[in-house]
């Protein structure tokens, strides 16, 4: 008999002890949730064809939603034992009851729907049927792929291979599970001469974010692809700094996977605008009477939250608190239309939202995040676009990335800029950035590439909340073009 | 669980096999996290976490399994005999480590503190009681946090700490004041002026707006806002690993080609007490390292494994090489003098979203945050719209450093990020001249 991994004998050895335990307390509360995240991730770096990190994380526990008096408080614990889940509902029965008296809102059973299925991602063969030595062995290859010259002085591969399963049961009867497989990788090359140092990588650190099976280790094409970002790291090296000057830019999809995320999704969050996070990650120059009026950008602006799209990093069937994912544009035709706020938020806010209630993990809170965002594609080829510009830059893959409270004044960097003159590309320059206000920039969106030409990257690192948490999240995007842009170099 | 984890670690020593080491690295809260917005709670979460991480060594190969503990030693220890065997079959199929570290035994310690604080029931009523004149968001945090570095080879060290933090910000609709409370001995007195403090300053931005041309001013930093910029500065620019690979926003420092102010001096300095002295490895750090002294690059943090590629000396920083309690030295500028030195310019209590835009030259872009004002022959003439900062460290830091505060802060760190981060900075204000605006 084959020997179970430890990421799939864990939920088996908890999952009944977690449906008695549900079943002891769900009647202890106006509104009793249980939620099981068990979650093996593989995270591994070999650099310059060494092993550098090799992590392996098996991360099990419970979240118990408690309502009392219309307020929803939080206990959550990793000792899954019959005295550690009397502990974690004891302790937040208390201090629910405690801060139900100072609630900031006070909800009703509308928020956590009786939602039952189940979701599981795309993919053609289970990550757990991944060894580590096909996961190094493959990265050891692509790392010493990326060692083209001797100024390559950090050759890195890495990959986070996820297996992540949620169970979610309530006394509103909601039961449902959800089972991801995701991969998070990064290959880059450091080159170095003398005083200069660059770094180019393959669509940005660890901007490769999807969700998929074992199919994703292609070793042909991704050799073929760090060969490539070895040679542009060489090749930056003698490159021109960024001219400082207004003109037109073309950002690849690898950077504006950035530009969406926060210029678009962080001030569309309903908490943020009701005003949750200001204390840390900020408020919204967005404001409730925006929503159905607000000329957001161009009039070919079409921007959706997709949780419903194959193989993107932040799919799934509910959010985690059931609420059925569905496709909802944000931005239709240049229009603000909603925003990315939970049932809660909805509640509050009395505005539309979406189904983004969703924790880093067990042992935090349910807060609105971004899913899939995603900008629709337009009509022209990149060819077209380029020829269309008397001058310009290009520019790849998000390096730098800082924008105000309000998420209105931004300043991005990118690791790898092409020069555009009279309509052809004439060189490379290095230290490529721009600087831009949110509304002016997206409404100077001129041309986007069609929509076959879109391409789905994302981050595992979102963070928010308080106490902090990560989130991933995906962004899908043609190749767009802004006129009039602020850029500057090094 | 301080005698959870070490029979824990006797259990599992004891299942190893010749040519095996085994260290153990743990990471244990038990906490109280309340949210608050318009002064009311937003979510209250009590989290009971406990991280181990395993370290397994055999044949110069090195594997490191984290998994939770559940507290019951039959289900514990099943899963990490499970890790431990799956570690000897996978690690045979991997290549030796370069920098490959066998573990020794760095000693035994134990730790414990424990602050004077009210009990978690009464900071709903406390913080709304306190605050219901006004708008806060922030969030409380509280409770035990431990940390153990074990191995085989009979190594125990065990710190525990107990404290909190109150991070929050006050709202008189767009405007905003930030506060902190964090001490040895919660006093109601204390928490009371520093609540005072804080709407006070709120009031402050009563007065009429300015808007300020983007170009060079000069500016007072508080404690919050240096936090902000060294906070940015110590992540990675101190390691001596990620200067190596090529991450070197301090290259000119350490090449001499460039200096800094000669008032402008970091170190890591564990005396602070926030921090247990033993890192991941157990390895002990000395009580300081001297970072940068009187603007000159004195040492990197650097990690016995950095040590071992680059064939260097390790000062015992932690595998990550970010620091852990770090210290800007104090200066002689008088609090009552700092408007007045300042003149004319921006008087900056936060900044925010601070990244480096250029790492070759430690150029760095933020944003103004919070009560930020314009400042007019001495005094605070109103608060000023955000404005975007694109500057480098060598500027803020070097010729254009005027003068740091006699008085410092002590910020606990309040990263919450999976888990609660342990660790301290502290930090006096600073006078600095020409601070570059762009937007």
């Amino acid at each position: 008999m084959q020997t179970l991994s430890l990421s799939q004998e864990l939920p088996k050895r908890f999952t009944s002890f977690f449906e008695q335990q549900f079943n002891n307390y769900k009647n202890k509360a106006d509104f009793v949730a249980f939620k099981m995240i068990s979650e093996t991730t593989r995270d591994f770096t070999v650099r310059n064809g060494n092993p550098d990190i090799m992590h392996t994380f098996h991360d099990i526990g419970v979240l118990i939603e408690i309502m009392k008096d219309g307020h929803i408080g939080y206990g959550a614990t990793c000792e899954l034992t019959v005295d550690g889940i009397a502990r974690a509902f004891t302790t937040a029965e208390k201090m629910t009851g405690i801060s139900s008296k100072y609630p900031v809102a006070k909800f009703d059973m509308s928020v956590r729907p009786k939602s039952i299925g189940q979701f599981k991602s795309q993919r053609q063969t289970g990550l757990d049927q991944l060894s580590a030595a096909e996961i190094y062995d493959f990265l050891k290859k692509t790392s010493l792929k990326l060692k083209v010259s001797d100024k390559i002085i950090t050759a890195s591969a890495e990959a986070m291979v996820i297996e992540c399963r949620q169970k979610y049961l309530s006394s509103q009867g909601a039961n449902f599970e959800q089972d991801f497989n995701i991969i998070v990788s990064a290959f880059s090359a450091t080159a170095q001469d003398g005083n200069e140092t660059q770094t180019r990588s393959l669509h940005g650190g660890r901007g490769i974010c999807l969700q998929i099976g074992s199919e994703f280790f292609n070793l042909d094409n991704t050799l073929a692809d760090c060969e490539q970002t070895s040679r542009e790291a060489l090749e930056l090296l003698t490159a021109p700094n960024c001219p400082t000057e207004t003109c037109d830019v073309i950002l690849a999809p690898d950077q504006m996977l950035l530009q969406i995320h926060e210029s678009i999704g962080h001030p569309l969050e309903l908490d943020r605008i009701l005003g949750d996070e200001r204390n840390f990650a900020g408020w919204s120059f967005v404001q409730p009477q925006d929503f159905g009026n607000l000329e957001y950008g161009s009039k070919m602006m079409n921007v959706v939250f997709d949780p419903t799209a194959s193989n993107e990093m932040a799919s799934y069937a509910f959010d985690e608190v059931g609420n059925p994912a569905q496709k909802k544009y944000l931005i239709k035709d240049g229009i603000l239309q909603a925003g990315l706020g939970s049932l809660e938020s909805q509640f509050r806010s009395k505005l539309s939202g979406v189904a983004n209630s969703r924790s880093s993990s067990w042992n935090r809170a349910p807060i609105d995040r971004m899913a899939n965002i995603n900008l629709e594609g337009g009509s022209h080829t990149l060819d077209q676009m380029i020829s269309s510009i008397e001058n310009g830059v290009i520019m790849y893959a998000n390096r730098s990335w800082s924008i105000d409270d309000y998420r209105r004044k931004f300043q991005f960097g990118c690791e790898l800029g092409k020069q555009v003159k009279n309509g052809k590309i004439v060189g490379t320059v290095k230290n490529p950035n721009y600087r831009g206000i949110t509304v002016p920039f997206w409404k100077s969106l001129t041309a986007m590439t069609g929509p076959d030409t879109c391409e789905t990257y994302g981050s595992p690192y979102c963070g928010k909340g308080e106490p902090s948490q990560i989130i991933r999240v995906g962004h899908s995007s043609p190749y767009a073009l802004f006129k009039n842009i602020e850029i500057f170099g090094g | 669980m301080k005698n959870y984890i070490k029979k824990f670690s006797e259990d599992l020593f004891a299942t190893l096999k010749p040519q095996e080491q085994l260290g153990l690295f743990l990471h244990s809260e038990d906490s109280t996290f309340i949210r608050f917005s318009q002064s009311k709670v937003r979510q209250n979460t009590s989290v009971h976490q406990h991280e181990v991480t395993l370290q397994f060594n055999k044949e110069q190969r090195t594997l490191k399994m984290r998994f939770n503990l559940t507290l019951d030693l039959a289900h514990d220890m099943q899963s990490a005999t499970h890790l431990i065997e799956d570690a000897r079959k996978q690690l045979m199929q991997m290549d030796p480590h370069p920098q490959f570290i066998a573990f020794k035994n760095n000693g035994q310690s134990e730790t414990f503190k424990k602050v004077d604080r009210p009990a978690d029931s009464e900071i709903p009523g406390l913080i709304y009681d306190t605050y219901k004149d006004t708008d806060l968001a922030g969030f409380w945090c509280s409770g035990p946090l431990r940390q153990a570095s074990i191995n085989s080879e009979g190594q125990f060290h065990f710190f525990e700490t107990d404290y909190f933090f109150l991070d929050y910000s006050l709202y008189n609709g767009p405007k905003a004041a930030k506060g902190y409370y964090s001490a040895e001995t919660f006093s109601m007195a204390e928490f009371e002026a520093q609540a005072q403090a804080t709407k006070n300053k709120l009031n402050l931005l009563n007065r009429p707006t300015q808007t300020i041309p983007r170009g060079l001013h000069n500016v007072y930093l508080e404690p919050m806002a240096m936090a902000e910029i060294v906070g940015t500065l110590s992540y990675q620019s101190l390691s001596q690993g990620a200067f190596n690979k090529g991450y070197a926003p301090l290259k000119k420092l350490k090449d001499k080609e460039l200096k800094l102010s000669p008032l402008f001096s970091l170190t890591e300095n564990f005396d602070l007490g926030y921090s247990p002295l033993f890192n991941s490895m157990g390895e002990l750090s000395p009580n300081k390292i001297e970072l940068i002294k009187n603007g000159e690059l004195k040492s990197m943090l650097t990690s016995t494994t950095t040590a071992k590629e680059y064939n260097i000396e390790t000062n015992f920083a932690d595998i990550s090489e970010m620091p852990r309690s770090l210290e800007v030295r104090a200066g002689t500028l008088e609090n009552k003098d700092i408007l007045s030195k300042l003149g004319q310019g921006l008087y900056l209590s936060n900044l925010h979203y601070i990244n480096y835009s250029d790492v070759q030259t430690a150029r760095m872009t933020g944003m103004t945050r919070f009560a930020c004002f314009y400042v007019d022959k001495g005094e605070i003439v109103g608060p000023i719209q955000d404005l975007r900062f694109d500057e480098s460290i060598y500027n803020v830091f070097g010729d254009n450093l005027i003068e740091l505060t006699k008085e410092s802060s002590v910020y606990v760190s309040t990263m919450t990020y999976l888990k609660r981060d342990l660790g301290a900075f502290k930090t006096p204000g600073a006078l600095i001249k020409n601070f570059n605006f762009t937007l």
